[in-house]
């Protein structure tokens, strides 16, 4: 288990944002993190990543207890998150963005240049390396969320909702770029609300409802769930 | 593997972090500055020429944390108070060379600034600005206060004995060389940091601290560093200024004008470039310095009028600041699209 997150439950005043949450993901899995609105999703990624501190519970990262360590401790560990409402450094360019994710493993600029631009490359950003990060498209801006953080060398990457609002082509590009960062050694946590998509990528998939995981298991098993059925995916999606 | 951003390369291994545009306009404005110097006869101009370097540079070290960090500081006057204060202090009670008494004051005011700056990085936007502003108003304060150290508000007169080692000099064309050197080497040092990691991890704190945490930076750290280098060179500004006019007091050193005027330039020039403060300086003070003369006289207060509009002016008509409006015209015509200059690529010289 390269991750283990043992009974993690945060609370927003009275509200339990989420109850109990356990889990483990293996090295080289891709998990998919689906569920409806409002059900813990992206407060889970916070609480693994760092940004906040669980009420109770711990998480676990490649054998070390990392639930007191801050965001940019367990970034350093190989513990990176994207966000869901992508935050570029606008002004600076393409480059220079993803720069500032391999500086992390060298203070050489040449160095991180070079490793920036071979992410860039991965991800499908090649050719807007000298563009301000705030003339991107949507698109775009989600590919450079994905090559900022796999430039730091993450051993898990917590991705939330890249592949919201791309086109179909678009789609498939990005399942095909996280296949080929998991080939790369790196194990996904994959927020995501497009089924078609979660269900091909994802080799294991955990339901959260209000806070609370309500299945974890292999994709088939989880989208004929009687309760993931009822919470999210609704009759109309069984019978399609 | 050859792009705009290459080109401008490096000429010397060690001189890596320096873009050939950059390396050429420090020593055009050496050599400039060099022969003006020595060739003004007139002295008002000369001191003209002499402030203009030296708002520059403190303006260039404000320009670390407040351009390149993005935390807008509204109380270098203590850093420059602190430099200001040790170094004459200590010459004419102990009768320690300034040049020496410039390091002590740049080391207690990075120790100073490492006590304050720590606490205060937790908060973000004004209300950091406003812990910077009431830091320098308790300087000024405690200084008033310590009347059998400091003199309060009667100032402190620095003996002018001229010599090398006293740096008091008879002739200005000297101060404007030691002016000159200061800010060579506060340019320098922002070209360093822009190149370098530093500077990569400032710009990511300054355009999204979370995203930058994220990313594996302790944004207080690296905010704390600017702060440190920052608060050495304006401490170095202060023992140049005491040994150039011979005579400070709280009122004038610690002043929140000071701290707004340097801010100010950068804004003007460019904040967060380094040739922007320069620019803003270069300027705004013959701007000042000559309308002060001409109508302070007249009109008591009526410069600052005319001041005011003409930096209204400015603002309106260039909102990013002098020199990125005017690179960002240069690149277009040329067809260059960059934010600003990126790094050497190891191995190219």
């Amino acid at each position: 288990m390269i991750l283990e997150a043992e009974n993690l439950t945060k609370f927003f005043g009275g509200l339990a944002a989420l109850k109990e949450v356990s889990f483990g993901i293996a090295e080289g899995e891709i998990l998919g993190l689906i569920g409806p609105n409002g059900a813990g999703k992206t407060t889970l990624f916070n609480v693994l990543s760092g940004a906040f501190r669980s009420d109770q519970g711990r998480v676990v990262f490649a054998g070390e207890d990392v639930s007191r360590l801050g965001a940019p401790r367990r970034c350093r560990t190989g513990l990176v998150r994207t966000f869901q409402v992508v935050k570029p450094f606008s002004n600076l360019s393409v480059l220079q963005n993803v720069m500032v994710g391999s500086f992390l493993r060298t203070p050489d600029p040449g160095l991180a240049r070079e490793r920036a631009l071979e992410v860039m490359e991965l991800v499908g950003l090649g050719a807007r390396q000298d563009q301000p990060a705030k003339s991107l498209t949507v698109s775009d801006r989600k590919r450079l969320e994905v090559a900022r953080a796999l430039a730091t060398r993450p051993r898990l990457l917590l991705l939330d909702e890249v592949m919201a609002g791309l086109t179909p082509t678009e789609l498939v590009e990005m399942l095909e770029t996280l296949k080929k960062i998991r080939d790369r050694g790196v194990t996904l946590l994959v927020i995501e609300h497009i089924m078609a998509a979660i269900l091909t990528i994802s080799e294991r998939i955990l339901v959260l409802h209000h806070g609370e995981k309500i299945a974890d298991g292999a994709p088939k098993a989880v989208a004929g769930d009687k309760r993931v059925i009822d919470a999210y995916l609704g009759e109309e999606y069984l019978l399609a | 593997m050859s792009t705009p951003m290459q080109r401008e390369g490096t000429m010397f291994s060690t001189y890596r972090f320096i873009p050939t545009s950059s390396l050429y306009t420090l020593v055009g404005l050496a050599a400039v500055v060099s022969v003006l110097a020595f060739n003004v006869a007139d002295k008002f101009y000369l001191h003209v020429l002499i402030m203009m370097l030296f708002y520059a540079a403190v303006s260039s070290a404000w320009n670390i944390v407040g351009g390149f960090a993005g935390q807008l500081s509204l109380g270098h006057a203590a850093f420059f108070g602190i430099g200001a204060y040790t170094s004459s202090l200590l010459f004419i009670n102990f009768g320690i060379s300034p040049w020496i008494g410039m390091l002590i004051g740049g080391v207690l005011a990075t120790l100073v600034a490492g006590a304050i700056g720590w606490p205060s990085f937790r908060l973000r936007g004004p209300f950091f600005t406003l812990v910077t502003i009431a830091f320098a108003e308790v300087l000024r304060i405690l200084t008033l206060y310590a009347h059998d150290l400091t003199r309060g508000s009667i100032g402190i007169s620095v003996p002018f004995r001229p010599a090398v080692g006293n740096f008091i000099f008879r002739q200005l064309s000297a101060y404007a060389v030691v002016a000159l050197i200061f800010l060579m080497l506060t340019v320098m040092v922002n070209l360093w940091i822009e190149s370098s990691r530093l500077g990569y991890y400032l710009a990511a704190l300054r355009e999204d601290e979370d995203a930058a945490q994220a990313l594996g930076i302790d944004t207080a750290r690296y905010k704390l560093v600017a702060t440190l280098v920052s608060a050495f060179l304006t401490a170095l500004g202060g023992t140049f200024y005491a040994q150039y006019i011979l005579f400070i007091e709280p009122f004038a050193i610690f002043s929140l004008d000071f701290s707004v005027l340097l801010a100010m330039m950068a804004i003007i020039g460019g904040i967060g470039t380094v040739w922007g403060p320069v620019a803003g300086a270069f300027l705004v003070t013959p701007l000042q310095e000559g309308l002060q003369a001409k109508l302070g006289g007249e009109l008591h207060g009526l410069h600052l009028v005319v001041y005011g509009a003409a930096l209204i002016v400015v603002v309106i008509l260039l909102p990013q600041g002098i020199v990125p409006s005017i690179a960002g015209r240069v690149k277009r015509a040329f067809g260059h699209h960059e934010a600003r200059p990126a790094p050497p690529v190891k191995g190219e010289s």
